[in-house]
């Protein structure tokens, strides 16, 4: 028996050797043939759904991208992997997310979170390790005053986007409404959409009556309540998509009406509208892009049209600008990769040549053009966007200006809510 | 005067709610002293499952009442057993033991609901929702005073039952002490899992008001833990009559700071109350807690 069990040992020893063997190199052959692209964003807690409105937006990318070969380096053609970390609604588990995806996952770019207090604490991560970061989600002014040289945005600064639906109030409906209470959620995006609504006020000549902060999570009947006994012609807040449903809610069962409710943001997501049914009418929000822009792009998507139809087929519902911008900041990478030629894995050198590249970036996409900005208050954000006022108009929104921009009239003022 | 009137009701409705969550809360710690942690998931997984039973059943949520009630005290009852086990005394630090268990209830209801019904944000509205009673200058949402007149009557029909009746003088005895209870015929297990059970229909029961308030989701339980504990400490740990005066009081500070202040300062008005009520009263700000 025991020349057998010689026999036995062996056999078994070679084929570990060939499994291992195998593996090792079927990992290695895996790994040198795509790029490992780390997200972090909101997959549970407080901000689950705009967690999935980034997902769904990078998912496309990565599909569409994959599904054409994926990027052409050197004659050669590489896919991307798109590995998750949940970031849990929270800043500090953003950090931790992040660090894990450099460390241990080995990952060659990074795709931001949903919200901008999570950015907040993840650039800090992605600048230490010297990792390329693009979010295709964040809107806080504070992540362009960083001037963190490894982050980057595709959606302009809430400053910049948040005044659209001012300006058109104040300039294309008639009677000009004369004043406005704002409410803003206490977070890093929030507050400074309410900070944009108070600024373009100002700027427009609408008085501002109150203007007020609250934590998140709160009950808004107070804050409605307060707004209510001062009348104002314009009730805007600034906020995620849960808020402002909330918010709705509450200015209904108080009767509050003023003469136009303005949200950002919120209004765009399907929820707002499924949640609200005929309540969400005549709410006023901002976007930076719709499908029914005219770019004309060569990259993945020729338009936005082109975009949308594929992301309804794909996830049964229409597209925002956040997911559109998600979409948009994989397409960055992507470019930026291809003009640097840089294959997968990515070399530290590699990735500090990215971030010239992505500096120098001058793309036309179904999303817009992509030019971030160098120097300045908008440090690497896409600050070059139009922004757009919406409306909720029979079910859908629809472009309401400012000025050219608008494809129907806006409805002013807001009927009363039984007649809406 | 109009806004002065107006966060008054504004407030007292905002406690109703507190009070609705609080309420059962209290007295599953009075006699458990088991601080439920998922509380919060109770509330959600009620809002959850008045949105499927309206999503397949058609209806108004509200005539799910009952049947809500009927499948969260089952529910509760059959959980009851497991938190006994964690918390009977052969471990360590049983109260201890019990917060741990707890705590596991409501991450695994949270990650559960999340992975089962998605992150959506949804919405159920009862012929309430969006009505509204004028009164004088003010206006009181049809929705809140339903939940603040729910909140109080069912308060009241536990004090009945907690005073008025055999088991609800077993109840007491048990939650005043327990092995003595024990000794003296008291079926302490059996109590508790009736305590426990109406705590949870009681509380599923409020997450179809809430859910038709607010929103719907499966974070959405969060903020409850966090209310229900205050309401507990400010009237007393266990002291059920209490609920009502902590939860008008929490509600009316959040309003009047809300419009008088500003927002942003309602919460630390609250745990500067919490605060100030632990230093100066630690058995609650009526002094009949334990």
């Amino acid at each position: 028996m025991k020349p057998l069990r010689w026999w036995a040992i062996c056999w078994f020893a070679g084929v570990l050797a060939l499994v291992t063997v195998g593996a090792a190199g079927l990992v290695a052959a895996q790994q040198a043939a795509e790029y490992k692209v780390g997200v972090v964003t909101s997959l549970s807690g407080e901000l689950a759904f705009g967690g999935n409105v980034t997902k769904r937006g990078y998912d496309l990318w990565a599909e569409t991208l994959n599904k054409a070969g994926g990027v052409l380096i050197g004659g050669k053609r590489y896919k991307v992997r798109l590995i998750y970390a949940d970031d849990q609604s929270t800043p500090a588990t953003a950090a931790v997310a992040g660090e894990r995806l450099i460390t241990q996952e080995k990952v060659d770019v990074i795709l931001g979170p949903y919200a901008s207090g999570t950015t907040l604490a993840l650039a800090p991560i992605t600048e230490k390790y010297r990792v390329p970061h693009i979010t295709g989600s964040a809107e806080s002014p504070l992540i362009w005053k960083g001037k963190f040289k490894y982050t980057f945005g595709t959606i302009p600064t809430v400053t910049i986007i948040a005044q659209a639906s001012i300006q058109t109030l104040a300039q294309d409906v008639s009677p000009k409404p004369q004043t406005i209470a704002i409410l803003g959620i206490d977070d890093a995006f929030s507050k400074f959409a309410a900070e944009a609504f108070r600024t373009a006020a100002q700027r427009f000549g609408i008085k501002v009556l109150r203007f007020d902060i609250v934590p998140e999570g709160s009950d808004y009947t107070p804050a409605v309540s307060a707004a209510k006994a001062l009348n104002p012609d314009i009730f805007a807040m600034g906020s995620h998509e849960k808020a402002a449903i909330e918010m709705i809610k509450a200015a209904k069962e108080l009767k509050f009406n003023p003469k136009a409710f303005v949200q950002h943001y919120g209004m765009t997501t399907p929820d707002f509208r499924k949640g609200l049914g005929k309540d969400a009418e005549y709410v006023f929000g901002t976007s930076v892009w719709t499908p029914n822009l005219n770019y004309q792009a060569k990259i993945l998507f020729k338009t936005p049209r082109e975009y949308a139809a594929a992301f309804k087929a794909r996830f049964g519902s229409d597209p925002d600008y956040t997911e559109a911008a998600s979409t948009a900041a994989g397409i960055a990478f992507q470019e930026a990769l291809r003009a640097i030629n840089a294959a997968p894995p990515l070399t530290q050198a590699q990735k500090d040549a990215l971030i010239g590249a992505l500096e120098r970036l001058d793309l036309m996409t179904f999303y817009g053009p992509i030019k971030f900005a160098t120097s300045g208050d908008y440090y690497h954000d896409n600050a070059g966007l139009q922004p757009i006022a919406l409306q909720y108009q029979g079910g859908v929104t629809v472009e309401v200006g400012p000025g050219k921009l608008r494809l129907k009239a806006p409805r002013y003022p807001t009927p009363p809510w039984d007649k809406r | 005067m109009e806004l002065f009137l107006q966060t008054l009701i504004d407030g007292a409705l905002i406690g109703g709610l507190i009070i609705v969550v609080g309420v059962g809360f209290s007295l599953c710690f009075g006699v458990m002293h088991i601080v439920d942690f998922a509380v919060g998931e109770w509330v959600m997984l009620g809002a959850y499952t008045a949105y499927w039973l309206v999503r397949y059943l058609g209806q108004d949520p509200m005539i799910y009442l009952p049947l809500i009630f009927a499948l969260f005290f089952a529910a509760g009852w059959l959980i009851y057993p497991l938190i006994y086990r964690a918390v009977s005394g052969r471990r360590h630090h049983p109260a201890l033991m019990g917060l741990v268990f707890t705590f596991g209830l409501s991450t695994l209801a949270k990650g559960g609901a999340l992975s089962a019904w998605g992150y959506h944000v949804r919405s159920v509205s009862t012929w309430l929702s969006g009505q509204s009673v004028s009164l004088g200058v003010t206006t009181l949402p049809a929705l809140r005073l339903a939940g603040f007149v729910f909140g109080v009557l069912t308060t009241v029909l536990f004090m009945i039952f907690l005073y008025g009746t055999r088991l609800g003088v077993s109840i007491r005895a048990t939650a005043q002490d327990r092995e003595t209870a024990a000794l003296l015929g008291v079926d302490v297990r059996r109590v508790g899992a009736l305590v426990y059970a109406t705590y949870a229909g009681l509380t599923g029961m409020t997450g179809v008001l809430i859910g038709a308030l607010f929103s719907i989701h499966a974070a959405m339980g969060a903020k409850y833990v966090i209310f229900a504990f205050f309401v507990v400490v400010l009237a007393g740990m266990g002291y059920v009559p209490g609920v009502i005066v902590a939860g008008l009081l929490l509600g009316l500070i959040q309003s009047f700071v809300g419009v008088y202040i500003s927002g942003r300062y309602t919460l630390f008005a609250l745990f500067l109350l919490m605060y100030v009520s632990l230093l100066v009263a630690p058995r609650g700000i009526l002094r009949r807690g334990l």
